[in-house]
């Protein structure tokens, strides 16, 4: 654990000196973050889990803190993405804000990383409590970053509410099951686990409320997309690309201290995956604000992500544990994969803000020709998160896709859940829309406002995160099968069961890995080649027209498709539950995506607290008499209370 | 080494262009006129590989791109259906997905072509192709759930090779619905009557015809041919399904499947003369149907 240690103070000291000199700081937290990759690595090429203990004098035993193959896997997300949006931050920061004030972020970006590498190691009830709630301290710092403005300041409580319900829920949950334990370690409780009531019932049910907060599940997800859009481009990708993850992980780590969830609980995350990735990808697809949009289809990833937990904690239970194999490697895969590109997208998103001064995508256009290596990257990391050939969420998608249709081939009830595949069909179409909607409107075309004539491309202190991020696609995509294997392990590990106990399947899909890696590569090759021939018989006479605009000699860039008008069919499509207003004129077409779950619900409930909590007001009087009054009233009813229970 | 995968790969690759010919004349024998000869878009091919190319002040590389991606992420889509009746040229389990996401992939380029001429023309075809994917992916998934979950296999080659032909005995209702299905998200998906009218240039209702309306030259000819490929692919899913041939004799196999092929193509002409092409705002529901045929397809074989 010691290296593990070393890094996270690294990262410490980074952050400490980050007022002095941000070259400092991007040197020290990525020497940090190096640092933890190698413990982490080292774990997930077979080497013993990691483990340290710290003695304390508090209730619930020792701080347990300990790597396993899942906290590894978790770490490289942790480290990795958060030295892309270190090295990214600097620069985002450095012109036009305030040093001090960037320096303060700064510091709290190395304070978040460091709650975040504690939250995946630690392997005690209280350290983990202690980790996830200073996280979310960060985390809401970070968001008011900008907090002169109402609507960040308002964000900002949002997830402040949303994120101390989520530990208030886990709190209840630590103690339902520590109360039959004998002592808050992961291992007591893993002990535990069997003898909870209705196999945890209570236990499960709260963690997918408390992790579902975190993560975003609809219709837990409303507080995501505002705070997303509030904070800074690069906090947004730490929190997309890492903090939501969280969630994930504490769901995998409660069936693996569990040891299987009862059936009920595996088809709610299935449902509960069809329902976030349907929806998240149709609110995606009603957005404007770029960094909003975004957000919304780390909802959706969330949904594919609990499809292959869905098919993995069915797998267990129905004993198919080929199938849980396949679905947890799906879900761990999925959940790095939308780390990377996710990232990528906001970090590659922030460029476009930063040059531009704006997220609203109808204003503008053409930057492809203005920011060419941004574009590159917003491409590459559109190709990914659409689940395309030849990069990485093709292959976490495919793996989740034969999870699904793999319980499909057999008998018993676990054969409906290859109807979910429907689904993620559905939601991968959506996604290509969306994305080809972003891609065309923001990059492509004519620019629409002032704003995107006068863009530049983003300095290089910004280039270096994307040519790392999608270096890393890259690699998972071509060469697959390495990331396929390593989730496989981590996929038998959380299904309880050892890879040979599978059956042939899942070594069936690390051959399988290859094959489609070569058919990747061959794509590249072949893409490559046919365009160089292509090129070679271009280069004799290319002349150059505008667009055909019926004879018009001037076009305008206002007559362009807007993003609006291009998602307005399938809006239409699925009106009911797309929550969009749609504003027509002679001359305008406007659409006003609503979010239903909170406009619809949490804010509603919300105001009928505040009026409830109101009529309860005239009992504050300010009089110190009432109050002592008050309290000798209590006394008096528990004394009366604990003597009517005794004669009982 | 089997050279029949490679072998039936190049004849579908050449026959390719031939199928929207018979689609077209078989469309213009019925209505009556004597229509362009079969093999027109070999010779629109030549022509246009002979070309120059005007390219649009306000287009990217990615205009550029397109094309080629189009047709090569077609190409090796081919290479994953066992054309042959037994064996594709490359085959792994979850083949099926990448097949799927290939032709994606080429369509993802085709529509950021389109949307990077800035003109409104092809944002509206770029918009109406993505809309009417996202309904026929759900359709082509949920035949290769029918029929995965009829033959056990996660892989094209071991769906439509041997296992096929045992299925038929057991779940022939659901495997013609499965093709019928199938036939609908061909339509969709190649543009034909009634999603799209592939012989109406510069008209609002048209979705593929618009999105290439800036391409010219070569980068035309990859486009045309691309998707003559892919309806070749689709042709040959049908085929495969409706006609499993792994015990025919190789040469057999493949003249069935030039056969079955034409066929497919020439009963494209039939719908294109006996239907119009459908209201935009209800192709969604024509696909909605053919997904609920699969659905159905789907029940009956987890029953």
């Amino acid at each position: 654990m010691s290296p593990f240690f070393l890094g996270l103070g690294l990262i410490l000291a980074g952050g400490m000196v980050a007022a002095r000199s941000g070259t400092l700081f991007r040197l020290l937290v990525a020497a940090g973050c190096l640092v933890g990759f190698v413990p982490a690595f080292s774990v997930l090429a077979g080497g013993a889990p990691r483990r340290a203990s710290a003695p304390v004098h508090v209730p619930g035993g020792p701080w347990v803190f300990g790597i396993d193959a899942l906290s590894a896997w978790f770490l490289l997300i942790v480290f990795g993405v958060g030295a892309a949006t270190a090295l990214y931050g600097v620069t985002y920061l450095g012109r036009g804000h305030d040093l001090a004030r960037a320096s303060r972020s700064h510091l709290l970006l190395s304070f978040l990383l460091i709650s975040l590498a504690l939250v995946v190691t630690a392997a005690a009830a209280v350290p983990f409590l202690m980790a996830w709630e200073l996280m979310a301290i960060w985390a809401y710092l970070l968001i008011l970053f900008e907090s002169e403005q109402p609507d960040v300041r308002q964000a900002g409580l949002l997830y402040l509410v949303v994120t101390h319900t989520a530990t208030l829920a886990l709190f209840a949950l630590f103690a339902l099951w520590g109360a039959r334990a004998h002592d808050l370690t992961f291992d007591a409780l893993a002990a535990a686990g069997r003898s909870l009531p209705g196999q945890g019932a209570a236990v499960l049910t709260l963690a997918l409320f408390a992790f579902g907060l975190k993560a975003g599940i609809v219709p837990l997800h409303f507080w995501l997309p505002e705070a997303h859009a509030a904070a800074p481009s690069h906090v947004s990708a730490l929190f997309s690309g890492v903090m939501i993850k969280t969630g994930i992980y504490g769901l995998l780590r409660v069936l693996l201290l569990l040891g299987g969830a009862p059936a009920w609980w595996g088809w709610t995350v299935l449902s509960l995956g069809v329902v976030s990735g349907v929806l998240g990808v149709l609110w995606a697809l009603t957005q404007h604000d770029l960094k909003r949009l975004l957000a919304y289809h780390s909802v959706e990833n969330i949904g594919i992500i609990l499809l292959g937990i869905g098919a993995g904690a069915l797998g267990m239970t129905y004993h198919h544990p080929a199938v849980a194999v396949l679905g947890f490697a799906g879900a761990t895969l999925h959940t790095l994969n939308h780390a990377l590109f996710k990232s990528l997208l906001f970090l590659s998103a922030g460029a476009v803000v930063h040059a531009t001064g704006t997220r609203d995508i109808e204003r503008l256009g053409g930057l492809a020709k203005r920011m060419p290596l941004t574009w590159a990257a917003f491409l590459a990391g559109s190709i990914a998160i659409v689940g395309l050939p030849p990069l990485n969420g093709f292959v976490s998608e495919w793996v989740t896709f034969q999870a699904l249709l793999a319980g499909g081939t057999l008998g018993g009830p676990i054969r409906l859940q290859a109807l979910a595949v429907a689904a993620l069909a559905l939601v991968g179409a959506l996604a290509l829309a969306c994305f080809a909607k972003v891609c065309g409107i923001v990059f492509l075309g004519q620019p629409r406002m002032p704003e995107a004539w006068s863009a530049q491309e983003a300095e290089r202190g910004m280039l270096l995160p994307f040519l790392l991020l999608v270096l890393a696609c890259a690699f998972i995509g071509l060469v697959p099968a390495v990331a396929v294997g390593a989730s496989v392990r981590i996929g038998a590990a959380v299904g309880d069961v050892s890879i040979a106990g599978a059956g042939a399947l899942p070594s069936q899909l690390i051959t399988a890995a290859q094959a489609a890696g070569r058919v990747s590569a061959g794509l590249v090759l072949l893409v490559a080649l046919v365009a160089l021939a292509r090129s070679r018989r271009r280069s004799r006479r290319r002349p150059r027209q505008p667009t055909w605009r019926c004879g018009y000699a001037h076009g305008e860039s206002r007559m362009q498709y807007t993003a609006s008008s291009f998602a307005a069919p399938l809006i239409a499509a699925y009106q009911p539950i797309a929550g969009v207003q749609v504003e027509r004129s002679a001359a305008t077409f406007r659409s006003h995506p609503r979010d239903l779950v909170l406009n619809g619900g949490v804010r509603p409930l919300w105001h009928g607290l505040k009026w409830t909590a109101e009529r309860l007001r005239p009992i504050q009087q300010g009089r110190l008499a009432l109050y002592v009054l008050y309290m000798v009233a209590t006394m008096v009813l528990l004394l009366l209370l604990s003597c009517a229970g005794r004669a009982a | 080494m089997n050279w029949m995968p490679l072998a039936s790969l190049a004849f579908v690759l050449l026959l390719a262009p031939l199928l929207p010919g018979v689609a077209t004349r078989t469309r213009a024998l019925l209505t009556g006129r004597r229509g362009a000869p079969v093999h027109q878009l070999y010779s629109d091919l030549a022509k246009l590989w002979r070309k120059g190319v005007v390219y649009s002040t306000t287009t990217t590389w990615i205009f550029r791109a397109a094309p080629v991606a189009v047709t090569v992420t077609a190409v090796l889509a081919a290479c994953l259906l066992p054309l042959d009746g037994r064996q594709a040229v490359v085959s792994f389990s979850g083949d099926l997905i990448a097949f799927a996401s290939l032709l994606a992939l080429g369509r993802f380029t085709l529509v950021l072509a389109g949307l990077d001429t800035g003109s409104s023309f092809e944002g509206m075809g770029a918009s109406r192709e993505v809309t009417f994917a996202s309904f026929a992916e759900p359709a082509l998934f949920l035949c290769f759930i029918a029929l995965v979950r009829a033959t056990g296999s996660l892989s094209l080659t071991g769906m439509l090779g041997g296992p096929l032909s045992d299925a038929w005995a057991a779940a022939a209702p659901s495997l013609l619905m499965v093709a019928a299905a199938l036939f609908a998200v061909l339509l969709a998906e190649n543009s034909r009557v009634p999603v799209d009218d592939p012989a109406t240039h510069l008209e609002l209702t048209m979705i593929h015809e618009v999105i290439v309306l800036d391409h010219s030259g070569p980068d035309l000819a990859l486009l045309l041919y691309g998707s003559a490929v892919k309806l070749a692919l689709f042709g040959a899913l049908m085929v495969g399904v409706l006609l499993p041939r792994a015990h025919l004799p190789a040469a057999v196999s493949l003249a069935a499947l030039g056969a079955g092929l034409l066929a497919v193509a020439a009963l494209v002409g039939v719908v294109e003369s006996v239907m119009a092409r459908l209201r935009l705002d209800r192709v969604p529901q024509f696909l909605v149907a053919a997904s609920a045929l699969a659905f159905f397809a789907v029940v009956l074989l987890l029953w």
